[in-house]
């Protein structure tokens, strides 16, 4: 739709600047908040240009002790984040992509029904399950652990119902000529359906490891040891101060540390993200 | 020995459906078989049952004697060239036509040296190192067939392998793939609809109709000699003339008052054909019958005149007939034909049998 008329230009070009205000303004003071020093929050106002602080509170958080009794440094949650964040992604993409193997390509007894049980778990996520789930895990003695925080996230509909419905477009003819080529189901798999469903994987793998870093309720409740802590979670926890003032500049600088993998994954992996939810290579 | 050997092969779907009653068919060492019929005939089940992609109900089937009904795909040693090509769209032509070696276990060298062999044959060395999505469509079939002759199998399986090219290419690889087939000497199982595809390819034609073999024979025996009135629509274009009518007193009862002798047949219902082709226009005197002429189509070299035969009591049954050269009847106009009697083919009206006994 091509279309000349000036004050529909103006009118959009304001709602998209007031959008990026609105999205672009809270980073801007969050980026600000931690080049101060703790007391510039005292006074209740928010400072909207950088302190002189920034070298040290940034230090401080990443390599001494993050505020408020927690006791790990910012870096070793950002790396428990980030091995929950791809051991969810990984598994999920791992497990998904098999079982859509299977119900897509194998005749087996009850595949139908099998596809159906799977997407009817959509209905059911951590948040439901909680309960039952933390009892299973605590049973399997997997508290403080990774397996502990990995392991139940890692099934998924969505992605069984994603990478069924791509499988499904792949022509019958090309499975049959990779029959004739000799190319057994696992060669199949690897040699053909992996490297066809590549942007599939990609998009899958930017959404899933957005939810795993972002996960909050989960790592709260199977970790109580502090070196299992996750990024997300102990933000809440430096918030919550009993005494004394909150540490906003430290706060804030573990919010943007939070910020930046999911970002710099989505800009990463942008073009094969866009491809594989839009077009099929086939 | 012969090579390849369906004997009393069927299928039956498990919901029932006979999609192939019984077939039997000898293919010999190098001989290109051509399996044609309409649509939904059962050809390219056929076809996919000697691939291996169909199971086989019932019956043999023999390569080189050894009986594979119960192998997989790849152990039949054959291969398969399809409609839509089947190319792996992530793969070079080159890993294209080396997948199903490498998937043998040939070593590198050995694949190198047949590739390059292969895709100098079929002129694609320019374009190993493309994707199929960067190849035209007459390039993709080359592709297929050379991922087919690499494997030196011993049948070549084509199902429809023309229908996506147009009509141009078409003819050009018709012959390429003849001229190839000569060449390898490799037994050739080939798929089509199309009756001028199947009579230039084939060595033998195999008609089908309902997953029955109407006929089984060299091109020019199923032109001369159709085995029955499906075979004689199908061979031939445009398909021949067929008018029921019946043989009375020795003489073929066109219509009331045409009379054509016929003194060796017993009186009998009969459906009496010939060939547009056949036809001749003569003089009104020497007419055998007239024809009222509705459309004229000039291809330039020959010219199709569509019409119905005046054959009295309203009878106007439409008939075909077809000229070399330029005509120009006009519409309405009514042409004196003359039906040589060496160009009739007899079938029984019951069985659509052909009646064997010449009327000559």
């Amino acid at each position: 739709m091509i279309e000349n008329r000036p004050w529909l230009t103006a009118i959009s070009h304001l709602s998209l600047l007031l959008g990026i205000a609105m999205v672009a303004l809270p980073v801007w003071v969050a980026l600000v908040a931690s080049t101060h020093p703790t007391e510039a929050f005292g006074s209740g106002e928010i400072p909207l240009w950088f302190g002189d602080q920034a070298i040290q509170n940034w230090g401080a958080v990443l390599f001494a002790k993050a505020g408020n009794g927690i006791d790990a440094p910012v870096w070793s949650m950002m790396l428990n984040s980030l091995v929950m964040a791809l051991g969810i992604t990984i598994g999920k993409i791992a497990i998904s992509i098999l079982s859509a193997y299977a119900i897509v390509f194998f005749r087996f007894p009850f595949r139908g029904a099998a596809f159906w049980v799977i997407f009817i778990t959509l209905m059911l996520p951590v948040e439901v399950r909680i309960v039952p789930t933390y009892e299973v895990v605590a049973n399997l003695d997997m508290l403080n652990s990774y397996s502990g925080l990995v392991l139940p996230l890692i099934a998924s509909a969505t992605a069984t119902f994603l990478f069924r419905q791509c499988f499904m477009t792949v022509p019958g003819e090309l499975v049959e000529a990779a029959r004739i080529d000799g190319a057994g189901p696992i060669r199949f798999f690897f040699d053909i359906l992996m490297p066809l469903s590549r942007t599939n994987i990609a998009a899958l793998f930017v959404i899933m490891f957005i939810y795993g870093w972002n996960q909050y309720l989960w790592p709260l409740i199977v970790t109580t040891d502090d070196a299992y802590y996750t990024l997300v979670m102990s933000i809440k926890r430096m918030l919550s101060v009993e005494q004394g003032d909150v540490e906003w500049n430290q706060v804030m600088v573990t919010t943007l540390l939070a910020m930046l993998p999911p970002v710099l994954v989505v800009v990463g992996m942008q073009k094969l993200f866009v491809k594989g939810l839009v077009d099929a290579e086939k | 020995m012969s090579d390849l050997v369906l004997e009393n092969i069927g299928k039956t779907y498990a919901n029932g459906y006979h999609a192939i009653p019984s077939i039997d068919l000898n293919i010999e060492q190098g001989e290109f078989i051509v399996l044609v019929g309409p649509s939904g005939c059962g050809k390219s089940t056929l076809l996919r049952m000697v691939a291996g992609l169909e199971t086989i109900t019932q019956g043999d089937l023999l390569i080189k004697g050894e009986r594979v009904n119960d192998k997989e795909p790849a152990a039949r040693d054959i291969a398969m060239v399809f409609q839509n090509y089947a190319l792996y769209p992530h793969m070079s032509v080159y890993d294209n036509m080396a997948y199903g070696l490498k998937n043998r276990g040939v070593n590198k060298d050995e694949i190198d040296t047949k590739v390059n062999a292969v895709a100098v044959m079929l002129g694609l060395e320019e374009l190993l190192s493309r994707k199929p999505k960067q190849l035209s469509g007459g390039q993709r079939q080359r592709v297929a067939m050379g991922r087919a002759m690499v494997r030196d199998p011993k049948v070549f399986l084509f199902d429809e392998p023309l229908s996506n090219l147009d009509a141009k290419l078409r003819v050009q690889m018709r012959v390429e793939i003849r001229e190839l087939q000569r060449k390898l000497g490799t037994t050739t199982l080939y798929v089509t609809h199309d009756q001028v595809e199947a009579m230039t390819l084939a060595d033998r034609l195999v008609v089908l109709n309902k997953g029955h073999a109407e006929q089984i024979g060299t091109p020019m025996e199923l032109y001369d000699r159709p085995a029955s009135t499906f075979v004689a629509q199908f061979i031939g274009s445009p398909s021949m003339n067929l008018i029921p009518t019946a043989v009375k007193s020795e003489y073929l009862q066109l219509g009331v008052d045409i009379r054509l002798p016929c003194p060796q047949l017993a009186d009998q219902k009969l459906i009496w054909g010939i060939r547009p082709e056949h036809v001749e226009i003569c003089a009104a005197e020497e007419a055998d019958v007239m024809l009222s002429v509705k459309a004229v189509e000039a291809l330039g070299a020959e010219t199709l005149v569509h019409g119905s035969l005046q054959l009295g009591d309203g009878n106007t049954p439409n008939f075909v007939v077809r000229l070399a050269g330029h005509h120009t009847p006009k519409s309405g106009e009514r042409l004196p034909l003359r039906v040589p009697k060496s160009a009739w083919h007899l079938f029984d009206a019951e069985t659509q049998q052909r009646v064997e006994k010449s009327c000559n």
